[in-house]
Parts: C-alpha cells; sequence; structure tokens
C-alpha cells in the first residue's frame, strides 16, 4: 500500500464512522421510544412471540419488543432471540404440565451456574411421550419434531447445541443461587418464559440495569451489595 | 466490548508503525461504532448422561497421589465439569498435611501440555507418525513374538521411573510373564549414596526427620528444602522447627555452595568440594579438627565451635547430601550424639526410596546395548538421554537396539529416539498407588477422562497380555483399577472407602526385584587429580529438579529461589572469583572439559567459594516441546560418567573445569532488581537473643542490631473499613442511602465494612521456595510471558527464551524477594533473607488516587479491588505503587489469537473458571483471592450461617509447605490471623509511608553463634 493511496482510504473511514453512530442513535432514540409506550406493569407477560421486526443481523434472529425494562443503552442484546436446535415449548412443559424451572434448570438455587437439563432429563419423560403424539390436548395425532429431533441426538449420542441467549461477560460473576434464594424470582430476569414459544433475551444484562436492583430500586428487600467486587473478580 | 475485526490491514513492509495505527484507529472506531459482533453464536453444550455428583460451577475434590518425584505426596484434584484445573495438597494426607511443592502443582501443566503425544507414535521412514492404539499395540505383539521366537527374551530391557506402590511389583511380574528380567527403577541426580548408607546403618532408606526434636541442624550439602529426600515434609517439620523462636534449632550448612538449604542456615561454612568427609570424621573426633579444616580450607575454630556444640549434648541433626562414605560418617555422627530414634525417625521411613537402582546399574544396561545385546527397549517415565552425561552416549547405544518403546507421555530426547511410543496417561488420568510411610497407602485415582488419545501403561501392558494365547490367563483382571481392588487389603469395600481421602491403613503387597551389582567399576577419580582452575557443582534445579519440569512454563518463569533467574541456564561464579578474574553478572563464560563445554552467561553469587562454579542441572533440552527444547545448557555434558564407588551413583560434582572468559555479555532474565535492601527495611530479622527482651510494639525506636523497630500497632492498622478518602468520594455517598458513608459504615445493612481482610507472613517459617508463587499462577490464570514464541513484539530479542521477562513484563502476583544482608561487600557470613511481596492491600493505597477511572478503589472489606474491565491502562497505579506489585497485560495473553497467548491447547483448561482472564492493556494484581472470600460468603449464604473463622485461605497460604502465610479477618478476633498480628516481630513494610498494609510481616529470627553459647 502506498502512502497516497492510504491515506485515500482515511476519509471513507471517517464517513462510515460517521453515518454509522448517526444511525445507531437514531435507531436507538426509536427503540426506546417505541419500548415505552406499552409501559407494561412489572410481572405482566410481554410479548410471548417473538414476531416484530426482522433486521439486518443473523437471519435467525429477531429483535421483539424490549418489554418492561425498556431500553437500557446500545450495549444490551436485550431482545435477541435466535432458533434453536430444537424449537423447545416451554409454554407446554411449564403450564400444560407444570413443571417447575428448577427441575431442568436444577442448580439454579444452589450453584453460581444455573444448570442445563442433560439429554437424558429430557428421555426421562420421553421415552415414554414419545414423538408419536395421540390427539389429545384439542389437537389431532401427529408426529412432534421436537422430539423426533430429541430422540436422534439421543440416539447419535449427541448433546443438543442450544443457542446461548443470555449471558454476560467474563469479567462478571453472577451467583444464580445468591438470586433465587433472596426471591428473586427467574421471570424478573428471564422474563415470563413460561410464555415464550421462543425464549428471548429479556432484561437488557448490563451492568445499569444490575445497579439499579440491587441498591433497591425494583424491591427494597432485594436490595444488596454494589461494591464492584462483588461481582468484578 | 466489541471486537474489533479488521481484515486487510496488517502491517505490510514499508507501512511504518505509526501510519499503520492510525489506519487501524479509524477502522477500529468504524466497527465500534456500527456495533457489529452482537451475535456471538456462542452455544451451551448440556451432558448428555449428567454424572451423578457433579453440579454445575461446583468443584468436586478427588483425593489422589502426586506422582512428580517419587515421594508420593497426597493432593486433591480440584474437578469442575469434567476438568481437572488445579491441584492442592491433601490436608489429611501424613506426609504433606496439605502443603504441596512448585513441582506437584505444575502436574497440571503436564496434563495439558501442547506438546504432549496425542496417539501412539510409529517411526516410519525415520520419522514419529500417528498410528491408532490398535496397530500400535498389534505391532507391539508382533515384536514380543518375534524376540519370543529367538529366545531373545532375557535380553530385553524395561527401565521404568522409580515409584513405589504396586506397579513396580506388577511390571516385574509381566516381565516374567514373558520371560523378560526385571526392570531398572531408575531416578535421575538420586542420592543414591544417602540411600545406601541409610541402608546400610538403618536397614530404611529415607528415615523421616524431626527438626522440631533437634537445637541444631548440620547439613553437609543435604538440600532438604529443595530436592533432597522428601522435601515438602521435610519443609514442614522445619519450618515448625524455625517458628519455635529462641528454642529454634541452629542451622549450619557445610558445602562449597549456599544452596537454598544453605541460604536458611545461620551459618555457611564453605568447605572445599570434596572435603565434606574429612569435616565429618573431625567432628566425630577420628581426626584432627586442624587437619580438615586445612583441607577444607575453612578457620579451624569455626570447626572446632561446631565439634563442640555438638558434642555438648545438645539434640541435633546431621544431615549429608552425596557420597556414600560421608553419609555413613553422618549417619555414625547422629548415632553417636544420640538423635538416631530422637530426630532422625528410622522407624517412621520414608518408604517410597526402597528399591532404587542405582546409576550404575543403568549403565551397564547402556553398555550392553553398545554391545547389542539387548533385544528389546522399554522406557517409562524416564529420560536417560537427557539426565545421563553426555559423555554415556546413551543415543548411540540406543540406536543399536533394534527395536525401542518408549511409554513416555511427552517427546523427550529418549522418546524421540524409540520406534514405537505408546504415550502414558498422566497421573492425574490413570489409577495406581503408593507406600509413602509403613502402614500408609496413598491412592492415585483419575480426576478426569484422558486429554488426550493416551492410555495408562498399565492397561496396556493388561492388554497386550490378554491379546497373547499364552499368557491371555496371567491376570483375570478387565483393567488395572480391577487389579489394584484385588490386591489392596481388605477389598473392595476397604478401597472404596480410603479412595474418598485417598489414604488407607495396610501394607501393599510388593515384590521388588533382587537389586542386581554393578559390574560397572568407574569410580569417580579424585577431584584433585582433575584438571581444571575451577571445581564444578552441578545440582538439580529447585525448581526443574532432573529436568522432567522443563516442559512447564510455571516452573520455567518462576524464579531459581536462590539466583533469581528464569528461562536461562548461568554459571554461578563466586564473588571472590568474579573480582579475581574481573567477571560481572552477565559476562559470558566457556566452561571446558575434557569431556565437552559449555557456554552461558555468568551469576556472580555471594554464596560461593571462590574456586568453585556451580550450575544448576534441569535446562538444555535438545526436545521435550516448545517450553523446554534449546532453552538453556545442560551441566551434563561437562561431566565424565564417573561413579561413587561403594552406592554406584553419578558423583555430580566430580571435576575441576576451565573456566575463560568469551567477551560476549548476555543479560540475565532475572526478575530482580536490586540484592540489596539499601537500608529500606523491606525484609527485617530480629536475633533470637532479642525475642524475650523485645519491648511491646511502639516503645521502643532501636534494638541491639542498630535496625529500627516497625511495630505493627495492628489496632490502629486494622480499623475496619479504612480507606482512602477517594474510595469513598468514589462510591461511599451513595444518594439513595441513608447514611453519607454508604457501606463503607460499619452499621451499613450490607455488613461489608465489618470486615478487613489481612494477611500474616511469618518470615521465620519462609525458606523462600516459591510454592505460594506456583500456587498463586494455578488459582489466578497468572500468564507466563517468557516462553520463545511469545517474544515476538520485542524488537531484537525475538525467539530469545525470557524476552518479555527481560523488558520487565513478568506477571507475578505474588514475587519471592530475596536480599543479601552482610557489609557493603559481602563475605562468606553474609545473610539472607526471603520476603514474599504480594498486593499489601493497603488502607490508604497510593495507586487508589492516582487512577483516572477508579478501576483501582478500595472495598469495605478492606481489599484493595482492581476491576480489570474499567481499567484503561494509564498505569499510574503502577508508577505509584511503593511495592511495586501491579503488573500491566501488555500483550493480551489470554487472547488465543495473539503470538504471546499464554495457553496454547488445552492448556486453557487449567484456566481457573472463577477468575477473569485478563485481556490487552489492564492492570492486574494480587486480589486475596477475592474469588475465594465471595465463594465461601455465597456458601456461606446457601448454608444460613455466617462466614466461620478460619473457614478458607488464599491459594498461596493454602499451598506453603512451611504454613508461613496466615489469611483471614482481621477485624475478628476468632480468626488466627489477628492472633498472628498481635506477634512482637509484627512490622508493616514502608510503614512509614502511611499506606497501612493489611499485610503483616514477622521478623524473620536469627540464631546467631553468641546467641547459642
Amino acid at each position: 500500500m502506498t502512502i497516497r493511496k492510504k491515506w485515500a482510504v482515511l476519509p471513507v473511514f471517517v464517513v462510515l464512522a460517521a453515518t454509522a453512530a448517526i444511525a445507531s442513535a437514531y435507531t436507538g432514540a426509536r427503540q426506546q421510544q417505541q419500548s415505552q409506550q406499552p409501559t407494561a406493569a412489572p410481572g405482566a407477560a410481554s410479548a410471548t412471540t417473538p414476531p416484530a421486526r426482522a433486521t439486518n443481523k443473523a437471519p435467525d434472529t429477531v429483535i421483539v419488543n424490549r418489554g418492561e425494562w425498556g431500553y437500557w443503552g446500545g450495549s444490551t442484546r436485550q431482545g435477541r432471540s435466535p432458533v434453536q436446535p430444537i424449537a423447545f415449548p416451554h409454554p407446554r412443559h411449564v403450564q400444560t404440565l407444570g413443571m417447575n424451572c428448577l427441575y431442568c434448570h436444577f442448580s439454579a438455587n444452589k450453584a453460581m451456574d444455573p444448570g442445563l437439563p442433560s439429554v437424558n432429563t429430557c428421555m426421562g419423560c420421553h421415552t415414554v411421550v414419545t414423538a408419536q403424539r395421540p390427539a389429545i390436548d384439542g389437537m389431532p395425532a401427529r408426529t412432534s419434531e421436537g422430539i423426533t429431533k430429541l430422540t436422534t441426538y439421543w440416539k447419535n449420542k449427541q448433546p443438543i447445541p442450544w443457542v446461548r441467549i443470555h449471558k454476560v461477560p467474563d469479567y462478571v460473576q453472577f451467583p444464580h443461587m445468591r438470586h433465587v434464594n433472596a426471591g428473586v424470582t427467574c421471570q424478573t430476569c428471564h422474563g415470563q418464559v413460561q410464555n415464550m414459544t421462543r425464549v428471548y433475551q429479556y432484561a437488557p444484562l448490563n451492568m445499569g440495569w444490575c445497579i439499579n436492583c440491587h441498591i433497591g430500586n425494583v424491591n427494597p428487600a432485594w436490595k444488596a451489595r454494589y461494591d464492584c467486587s462483588t461481582c468484578h473478580y | 466490548m466489541s471486537e474489533s475485526s479488521t481484515p486487510g490491514t496488517d502491517p505490510k513492509p514499508g507501512t511504518s508503525r505509526r501510519t499503520f495505527l492510525k489506519v487501524l484507529g479509524a477502522a477500529g472506531a468504524t466497527t465500534a461504532a456500527i456495533g457489529c459482533g452482537n451475535d456471538t453464536g456462542e452455544k451451551l453444550i448440556p451432558y448428555l448422561v449428567q454424572p451423578d455428583e457433579t453440579v454445575p460451577g461446583v468443584s468436586n475434590y478427588y483425593a489422589s497421589t502426586c506422582r512428580e518425584c517419587a515421594v508420593g505426596c497426597g493432593v486433591l484434584l480440584e474437578v469442575r465439569d469434567g476438568r481437572t484445573f488445579k491441584v492442592e495438597g491433601n490436608p489429611d494426607h501424613p506426609l504433606n498435611h496439605g502443603a504441596l511443592c512448585s513441582r506437584g502443582q505444575a502436574s497440571v501443566q503436564g496434563l495439558y501440555n501442547p506438546d504432549r503425544y496425542r496417539q501412539p507414535m510409529l517411526r516410519k521412514n525415520g520419522k514419529l507418525t500417528p498410528v491408532t492404539w490398535t496397530q500400535a499395540l498389534t505391532l507391539l505383539g508382533q515384536q514380543l513374538a518375534s524376540v519370543a521366537g529367538a529366545g531373545k527374551t532375557a535380553s530385553a530391557l524395561f527401565i521404568n521411573q522409580h515409584e513405589s506402590g504396586t506397579f513396580p511389583g506388577f511390571l516385574d511380574a509381566w516381565l516374567a510373564g514373558y520371560g523378560m528380567p526385571a526392570h531398572l527403577s531408575y531416578a535421575a541426580l538420586s542420592e543414591g549414596g544417602v540411600i545406601a548408607a541409610n541402608t546400610q546403618s538403618y536397614g530404611v532408606a529415607w528415615p523421616s526427620l524431626d527438626f522440631t526434636a533437634a537445637k541444631l541442624i548440620v547439613s553437609f550439602g543435604a538440600d532438604f528444602l529443595e530436592t533432597w529426600g522428601a522435601s515438602v515434609p521435610q519443609q514442614l517439620s522445619f519450618a515448625d522447627a524455625r517458628a519455635k523462636g529462641a528454642d529454634a534449632p541452629r542451622v549450619v550448612h557445610i558445602s562449597p555452595r549456599r544452596s537454598l538449604t544453605g541460604m536458611n542456615a545461620d551459618q555457611w561454612i564453605a568447605c572445599k568440594p570434596g572435603s565434606e568427609l574429612a569435616i565429618a570424621n573431625a567432628l566425630a573426633g577420628s581426626a584432627s579438627i586442624e587437619a580438615a579444616a586445612q583441607a577444607a580450607d575453612v578457620p579451624a575454630p569455626m570447626l572446632q565451635s561446631l565439634a563442640t556444640q555438638l558434642a555438648s549434648g545438645m539434640p541435633s541433626l546431621i544431615l549429608a547430601g552425596g557420597s556414600y562414605d560421608l553419609a555413613l560418617a553422618v549417619n555414625g555422627l547422629n548415632q553417636k550424639f544420640g538423635n538416631v530414634g530422637r530426630s532422625v525417625l528410622t522407624a517412621r521411613p520414608i518408604e517410597s526410596f526402597e528399591g532404587m537402582s542405582s546409576d550404575a546399574e543403568l549403565t551397564d544396561a547402556i553398555e550392553k546395548m553398545r554391545a547389542g545385546q539387548v533385544s528389546l527397549l522399554f522406557v517409562r517415565g524416564a529420560n536417560p538421554v537427557f539426565t545421563s552425561p553426555k559423555s554415556a552416549k546413551v543415543a548411540e547405544a540406543m540406536a543399536k537396539v533394534s527395536f525401542k518403546v518408549s511409554f513416555s507421555s511427552y517427546p523427550d530426547e529418549t522418546a524421540e529416539l524409540c520406534d514405537l511410543v505408546l504415550p502414558d496417561s498422566h497421573p492425574i488420568e490413570s489409577w495406581g498407588d503408593a507406600q509413602p510411610l509403613p502402614g500408609v497407602i496413598s491412592l492415585q485415582q483419575p480426576g478426569m477422562d484422558p486429554v488426550y488419545e493416551t492410555r495408562a501403561t498399565a492397561d496396556v501392558l493388561l492388554s497386550l497380555e490378554k491379546a497373547n494365547p499364552k499368557t491371555e490367563g496371567a491376570h483375570a483382571v478387565p483393567n488395572y483399577r480391577e487389579y489394584l481392588i484385588g490386591r489392596y487389603p481388605g477389598g473392595t469395600t476397604a478401597f472404596t472407602s480410603a479412595l474418598i481421602k485417598g489414604i488407607g491403613s495396610g501394607t501393599l503387597a510388593v515384590q521388588r526385584a533382587k537389586k542386581t551389582t554393578s559390574a560397572t567399576t568407574r569410580t569417580a577419580a579424585n577431584l584433585e587429580g582433575t584438571s581444571g582452575d575451577m571445581y564444578l557443582v552441578v545440582y538439580p534445579s529447585p525448581m526443574l529438579d532432573d529436568g522432567s519440569g522443563a516442559n512447564k512454563p510455571w516452573l520455567q518463569e518462576i524464579p531459581d529461589p536462590v539466583t533469581k533467574v528464569c528461562w536461562q541456564t548461568v554459571i554461578e561464579v563466586g564473588t571472590k572469583a568474579a573480582a579475581r578474574l574481573a567477571i560481572d553478572s552477565g559476562d559470558v563464560l566457556r566452561v571446558e572439559t575434557p569431556n565437552g563445554s559449555l557456554t552461558a552467561p555468568a551469576y556472580v553469587y555471594p554464596g560461593l567459594r571462590g574456586d568453585t562454579i556451580a550450575i544448576a542441572f534441569g535446562r538444555g533440552h535438545t526436545a521435550y516441546g516448545r517450553y523446554a527444547a534449546n532453552i538453556g545448557s545442560n551441566p551434563g555434558d561437562l561431566l565424565p560418567v564417573a561413579f561413587d564407588a561403594k552406592s554406584g551413583t553419578q558423583a555430580w560434582t566430580s571435576t575441576k573445569v576451565k573456566l575463560t572468559k568469551t567477551g560476549d555479555f548476555i543479560p540475565l532474565v532475572s526478575t530482580e532488581g536490586s540484592a540489596r535492601q539499601h537500608g529500606r527495611g523491606i525484609a527485617q530479622a530480629i536475633d533470637a537473643r532479642e525475642l524475650g527482651i523485645v519491648p511491646t510494639p511502639g516503645e521502643a525506636e532501636k534494638d541491639g542490631s542498630g535496625e529500627a523497630h516497625m511495630p505493627g500497632d495492628a489496632s490502629h492498622a486494622f480499623l475496619p473499613g479504612l480507606r482512602a478518602p477517594v474510595a469513598q468520594d468514589a462510591q461511599g455517598d451513595l444518594p439513595s442511602d441513608d447514611n453519607k458513608k454508604g457501606m463503607y459504615d460499619p452499621n451499613h445493612w450490607s455488613g461489608m465494612a465489618k470486615r478487613r481482610w489481612a494477611m500474616t507472613v511469618d518470615l521465620a517459617r519462609c525458606t523462600g521456595c516459591s510454592a505460594c508463587v506456583t500456587a498463586c499462577y494455578a488459582e489466578n490464570n497468572i500468564a507466563t510471558v517468557g516462553a520463545p514464541h511469545q517474544s515476538t513484539a520485542t524488537p531484537g530479542l525475538e525467539g530469545q527464551p525470557g524476552a518479555n521477562i527481560l523488558r520487565g513484563r513478568e506477571m507475578a502476583w505474588i514475587r519471592l524477594e530475596r536480599y543479601f544482608e552482610g557489609g557493603d561487600v559481602l563475605d562468606d557470613t553474609f545473610e539472607t533473607r526471603f520476603v514474599p511481596m504480594m498486593c499489601q492491600q493497603c488502607g490508604n493505597a497510593p495507586c487508589e488516587p492516582v487512577c483516572p477511572v477508579y478501576a483501582t478503589y478500595h472495598s469495605p472489606d478492606g481489599l484493595n479491588v482492581q476491576v480489570y474491565n474499567r481499567c484503561v491502562g494509564t498505569r499510574y497505579c503502577s508508577n505509584n505503587c511503593p511495592y511495586k506489585v501491579r503488573y500491566f497485560n501488555w500483550f493480551g495473553y489470554g487472547e488465543p489469537r495473539r503470538p504471546q497467548y499464554a495457553w496454547p491447547e488445552r492448556m486453557s483448561w487449567q484456566l481457573n473458571p472463577d477468575v477473569t482472564v485478563r485481556g490487552k492493556g489492564v492492570m492486574e494484581k494480587c486480589t486475596f483471592c477475592v474469588q475465594r472470600i465471595r465463594e465461601t460468603e455465597h456458601l456461606a449464604k446457601l448454608e444460613g450461617r455466617a462466614v466461620q473463622a478460619d473457614e478458607f485461605t488464599t491459594s498461596c497460604a493454602q499451598a506453603c509447605p512451611s504454613n508461613a502465610i496466615t489469611f483471614g479477618d482481621a477485624a475478628d478476633p476468632a480468626w488466627s490471623v489477628t492472633k498472628m498480628i498481635e506477634d512482637k516481630r509484627a512490622y508493616h513494610v514502608f510503614e512509614e509511608l502511611n499506606t497501612f498494609t493489611a499485610v503483616v510481616y514477622l521478623k524473620k529470627v536469627n540464631h546467631s553463634l553468641a546467641a547459642e553459647a
């Protein structure tokens, strides 16, 4: 690259950066306006299906309504709802069958890590509840696509490669059990997962949002330490 | 934090760094503004079948046995989600009581070593190429059959690492099944002479030593804190003895070189190499003191006073390293002075040293190979090509063997010469046992599945046996684990219950092969008769031992406790010789003997006689992976094959050398600034005589030694919640709270300010062994920076080991400072003081107010917190730190795409999941293991209780084989640290700076000769 050509590149970058900054600020403001309009009461079910607007991100990702938490800045992946290898129906398991969150996410009340069900946990029921579903729940007899996939994974001795939705950065330590045992419901941070046909990131999960709760703004009973070294080490 | 990937902007030749940075900056701004990289696509992979005992994010501990040396200390393998990521001492083990040396802790870097063989290898067209296990085992079966067919099984040879337990007997039985002779149990650089003498005197190879029962400890070059014998149990006992204050034993070290053990001695008698026996005989009264003093070139009154003290009937402990004759004489001294049964516990022998073959036996075997009399060679866990002197020409001899099989897990010098490599699983991946003490069985269990396609040798031997119709029925067990259970006293039930703690009682039915007597009579020539102008002392490196540690970057990077040099072999030259020959540290010297020559930089060391040079053994590998190959030099190149006549042990101090200056200069890869304190009072000491009469802290200004007392004044410095005003300003006054002090108020609802985490370091116990440093590297994901491939960005030093360290970029959060005390010019009476230096967690920290972004601040519980994600890398904090304990991450050692990446696959499996891996441009430092503090707080909360006193400790304190470090809450009198702080020896380093440090040092206690008189 000659010196002359290199300098010719620079203005392009500058223009790109400026455009991107303006575009980002504009869409951010719009999102904020939109999301604050519904003003849903905390705890109420928000959008359950990821409908809304497709973005120019990865094709399997859509940004849904930001829900009751509103807009918390551009650093969040809030609303992200990737397509999972198996379209796991949380509503069926939780609402229809009444399963507790802790049945599958078994260590959320005793460890930093909430726990992800191993494939044999799924197969515990799905050896009986097979892919050939009879006509129940007002639905005709059918072959379940999800259970078929599940049994294929199990037969091939393959774990299910779930796509991670909720993630705090590596420099943040988030102890699930402290929150669950303090009475912070799963829904506070993860939304009404029992209503979601496809799970999306409900809360912003950025630091301002964490601190807002730690200083007692969400629920005075949930006040907790807000010292940096509580989470960052 | 967005990933700014900028394809196409690689610096091309011709683009200056400056213009490149400009382009990069613009590109980075663009990508940051667009904000891509939102979608990581990260996967959450569940278990297929969850093991019953695992909870994600919670560690399991498996009790096992360390196999890094023959001793067999108990370890706990910390396992999370199927990966072993830390090795700690087993607190219930009768040998090491929870402590562990650097080498044991670094075993996990052997497990994940990126250069391990990943599957069996077969030599094809002169090159080792991967094959499958089936192919490899079939081939070996054919070889065994053809050797048997030719009737040559009796000339097969199996060289195994020396170890205790069931395996040696199992191996011999297997060999016998094929008609092959018993194996050689080889340990390189072993104390064979001492073992032979002990067997002669006491009937046991290695008695336990009780240092606490002695008032005078005399060591004839026995480096009992390093590689001599069972170092961890010896160090535990030694530290306990030295912690007794005025009643502690005085230590005398008689040796041409002051080793780490010698540095811990109160007196050094710098005898001539080879004159130790004369001194021992004189102390026994069988020779004249004057003659001995003359032979040893030491003042006669010095020996006379030692003889008088020994004869006075005071309980003593006399130890020897080296030749059989010396060790036998010293055993005689112990018997004469009544130490046997008092400080020499022959009834409690360390059984691990029984049954060791001698170096002469190995040489016999090598000569047989050279003569073409060996039909088949097996090598497991030993590396004779490296550990034998070059003059033994092992490689040439091996070339005469038609088929050579190695069970080595690493591409070491010996394995690289073999025809077939059947990589052994690491001890962390396999079953085994050891018999370290009579009646004590130490079990070894795997902490995880094998990392690579390796198999435990015992299982390989069993499967070979099964594949052969003749030997099929020899063992009716499916695997070696079942074999162990079958032979375990008490059977399955006893085995299963013993496995929980890793320790069982009973005696293993071990069949030891009869020791063959060596035909070789290559007795070491009289040292004086060799030609040269300097004596050469070769000693095993305290960190790398016989060189087996050299492929573990921690052990390469943590400086040698004596020289403070890492990644480099130095030629130690005494101060007097350096003055005589005008040698400075770093001058390149050439050492020549009739056997070979070696070129390396000089290190001028006051703890060495003027007529002697010393070189550590352990570096200078030509193979053994990226962390070992072509780093340093091997002093074995200089030595003749020469044996101690009575024991057949290689004599490592056996020749004089010719020493010349080449005129070149190589800077020393040293982490040391100055070896002297320059009156700063960093490492303080007190004479034992004054211990009883030291006034209460704060009252006296001076003591007899002319050194200012800096008393602990703990009540003042440990006020809970003491902090810098800036910290309070930064976050203490959150308007949402009622009180203005926020969490810094002791009555705040969070209760955080009720605690003040603090630490004491007892310098009377600390020996400078650096196990704490290794523990810190292991716990806190600290990057090693000195490997040759990490030096790409150090202009002029590319490809050099330790290049980053030469630039001052080492990352040791805790370092062992070593200071010499004495006159302006140090003579033989110089004293050494060790100070482990970590972040002092100042209550009034100089680093905090200078941080422009509040990335470092004081937490209400007394920690000087470093928030990595907040840090922007101005490095002001480091510049303002009086203790120099902040380390800057210059190159992003934790980022796999960078050439400086410190954890190449699969070393990254060792990373502690509780601790952030720091990125580029971030300041890092000791955090008092805040992850352990938080983990304990979480656990206590989960169990609905308060944190118990002494419930946990930091990684350094846990590993310390001297129990020198105590950690705890200084605001709660129930913790032991609060009692330690009240000690009369307590002082803060640089107290005059008003930093109110949370680390309190307890002065070293010196035992001068006059104190005893």
